[in-house]
């Protein structure tokens, strides 16, 4: 599924006074600038999330990242501009109410919306609400669970709120997965992990992509969407930043700086060293080909006998 | 959308004003009067009397009406509920429209209005309070209040702590609760189909995530209060202590005169 956005603006204001103002959005338009109460959430966005892709959304706190993801199921409609899936308009509620089911939306903390009674009734939720036959969601939740680690028949009929906070999340994970998705749209979701889940969960998430399952990634953590996103949105303010491969959004590190974000340090590392005179090929380095190509630049003495000395200050 | 994004009733406004400067004990005490006077208004005469009273009480507080009257919000529909029960049950008079049980009547229209009138402006009294003191002023005022109690055993601080929290952790609950609801209508959740047919697993899909955060912080609450050696109210003091001003005697006076203005204009014929 091809999901666009077509210059969607979105206010938190406008939203609760939208029915009221709907004949009047071309006024609207105008309030920009000549409104100083007008606060928006997103301004002018425009995107298509590929089929297929890895789509990294970067932005400081309150950038409207999660405003932004909302948007992908219908779950807020913009106040200006459309948001379509395969062409059809989110704003139609049957639209909305199927998309839902093709897009699957895990928010920050889903521990925090675990409800049933057992682990099992929680993770078949959302495909009992989709209308599916009570075999067809029995092999759902099995599967779902087993994806993210865990053995139905082992914990499907314990209660969530007995396991552990790792545990818990995988449990709303699976809720989001049963419903096999075709895109999977993540709000922060390794946030608050110790760092062996983390790379649990960042593993399973690429593992779901590498699959043909379409990934939206938010995330505060640049290392990680240099590892996994095949493009990167870095929102600033509500509006499109930039928007491009993770080599092409790193490579200006100062303007990244400006909006509150750091590359990731073998990244923001590697351009120190080629400032110095280092020879240094790649576009985009993580730890292991940043010491290979330091290994090798050093091993050919390739035209850089100081380079050393500056690159272990800089280090 | 639906749930958690409204303002709440009776949020806190700030302005620099004589209302705001009040101390809140008498301001709590005084607003009882202004509902008392409010109720007492037995004609049409002496509620437009109330009502005027009322808005020169908001123009002291520089509150902008139509503000306050949006921050009433889901109340407003409890006044048409009120009215529109009134308009069904009060018979008398001229009879308009009848219908099976149904009969509007001329005697129930001039007390669905009264009653209306009347419900709305004992709303803008009581957040005229609550907009003009913070919570925490609230909840201070009222546990003083309660304190000559305390020799009879009402845990008063306890009550007043109770109280503040309650009020401080309702926006928060708001948001979370927004939150879930999204949570699960992603999750195929439909809580505009039949509220009927499945209403039972809609609410609990609702409110057991929420009670659950509930208990989770009630829990650091309270992990927090005793690290930071709460200990109850036994010998505790206030960084701001309660002062009556020259300006609660001024309140005072402002409230007594809307209490006697209101119930002689009782007494002037229609
Ligand atoms: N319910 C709300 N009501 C009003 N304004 C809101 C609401 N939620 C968010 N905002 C505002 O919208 C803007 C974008 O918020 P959003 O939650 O999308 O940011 P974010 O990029 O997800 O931030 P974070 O990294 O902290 O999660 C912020 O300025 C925020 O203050
Ligand atoms: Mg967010």
């Amino acid at each position: 599924m091809r999901l666009a956005f077509e210059q969607v603006s979105y206010s938190y204001a406008g939203a609760a006074s939208r029915k009221k103002k709907a004949g009047k959005k071309e006024k609207r338009q105008a309030d920009w600038g000549n409104a100083p109460g007008e606060v928006w959430a997103l301004r002018n966005v425009s995107l298509t999330v590929e089929p297929g892709e890895f789509l990294g959304v970067a932005g400081h706190t309150g950038s409207g990242k999660s405003t932004l993801i909302q948007h992908m199921n219908g779950l807020v409609h913009p106040t200006e501009g459309r948001v379509t899936a395969d062409g059809a308009d989110l704003v139609d509620k049957d639209v909305a109410v199927s998309v839902r089911q093709r897009v699957g939306l895990v928010f920050q903390y889903p521990e925090n919306q675990l409800f049933a009674n057992t682990v099992y009734d929680d993770v078949a939720y959302g495909p009992r609400n989709m209308k599916l036959p009570e075999d067809e969601v029995d092999r759902r939740v099995r599967e779902a669970l087993l994806l993210v680690g865990l053995d139905a028949d082992e914990i499907g009929e314990r209660s969530p709120f007995d396991l552990s906070g790792g545990q818990q999340r995988r449990v709303a994970f699976a809720g989001v997965l049963a419903m096999e998705p075709e895109v999977l749209v993540l709000d922060e979701p390794v946030a608050g992990l110790d760092p062996l889940s983390r790379a649990d969960f960042l593993a399973l998430i690429a593992s779901f992509h590498a699959s043909g399952m379409t990934v939206v990634m938010v995330s505060h953590s640049m290392e990680d969407l240099a590892a996994l996103a095949d493009r990167i949105l870095v929102l600033s303010e509500g509006r499109v930043f930039a928007l491009g491969t993770p080599a092409e959004v790193f490579a200006d590190a100062a303007a990244l700086k400006a909006v509150g974000l750091a590359a990731p340090a073998p990244q923001t590392f590697a351009s120190a060293l080629r400032e110095a005179g280092f020879p240094l090929p790649r576009a985009l380095y993580d730890e292991a080909t940043l010491a290979a190509d330091i290994a090798a630049a050093l091993g050919c003495g390739d035209g850089a006998a100081s380079a050393p000395d500056g690159g272990g200050g800089r280090g | 959308m639906a749930v958690g994004d409204r303002a709440i009733i009776g949020q806190y406004w700030p302005e620099d004003s004589l209302v705001h400067a009040m101390d809140p004990r008498a301001k709590f005490l005084l607003s009882l009067v202004l509902m008392a006077a409010v109720f007492c208004a037995a004609t049409p005469v002496a509620l437009a009397v109330a009502a005027l009273f009322i808005v020169g009480f908001y123009g002291a507080a520089r509150i902008p009406l139509l503000q306050a009257v949006g921050a009433l919000g889901p109340l407003i529909i409890l006044v048409l509920v009120t009215a529109l029960l009134n308009v069904l049950f009060v018979q008398g008079g001229q009879v308009y429209f009848e219908w099976g049980i149904i009969c509007i009547s001329e005697k129930g229209i001039q007390s669905a209005v009264f009653i209306g009138c009347r419900l709305f402006l004992l709303l803008l009294g009581m957040s005229l309070l609550t907009l003009t003191t913070t919570t925490l002023d609230i909840t201070a005022a009222f546990e003083r209040l309660l304190a000559p109690t305390a020799r009879l055993g009402v845990p008063a601080h306890e009550l007043g702590m109770i109280l503040g929290i309650a009020l401080r952790f309702l926006p928060q609950f708001m948001t979370e609760l927004g939150v879930i609801y999204r949570a699960q209508v992603s999750r195929g959740a439909r809580f505009d189909a039949n509220p009927f047919k499945g209403g039972m697993r809609m609410l609990t899909a609702l409110m057991v995530p929420l009670f659950a955060s509930a208990f989770r912080h009630a829990e650091t609450l309270s992990a927090a209060m005793e690290a930071r050696c709460y200990h109850g109210g036994d010998g505790r003091t206030r960084l701001d202590p309660l002062r009556l001003t020259w300006r609660d005697g001024a309140g005072t006076a402002a409230v007594l005169v809307m209490l006697a203005t209101v119930i002689a204009a009782n007494f002037i014929p229609v």
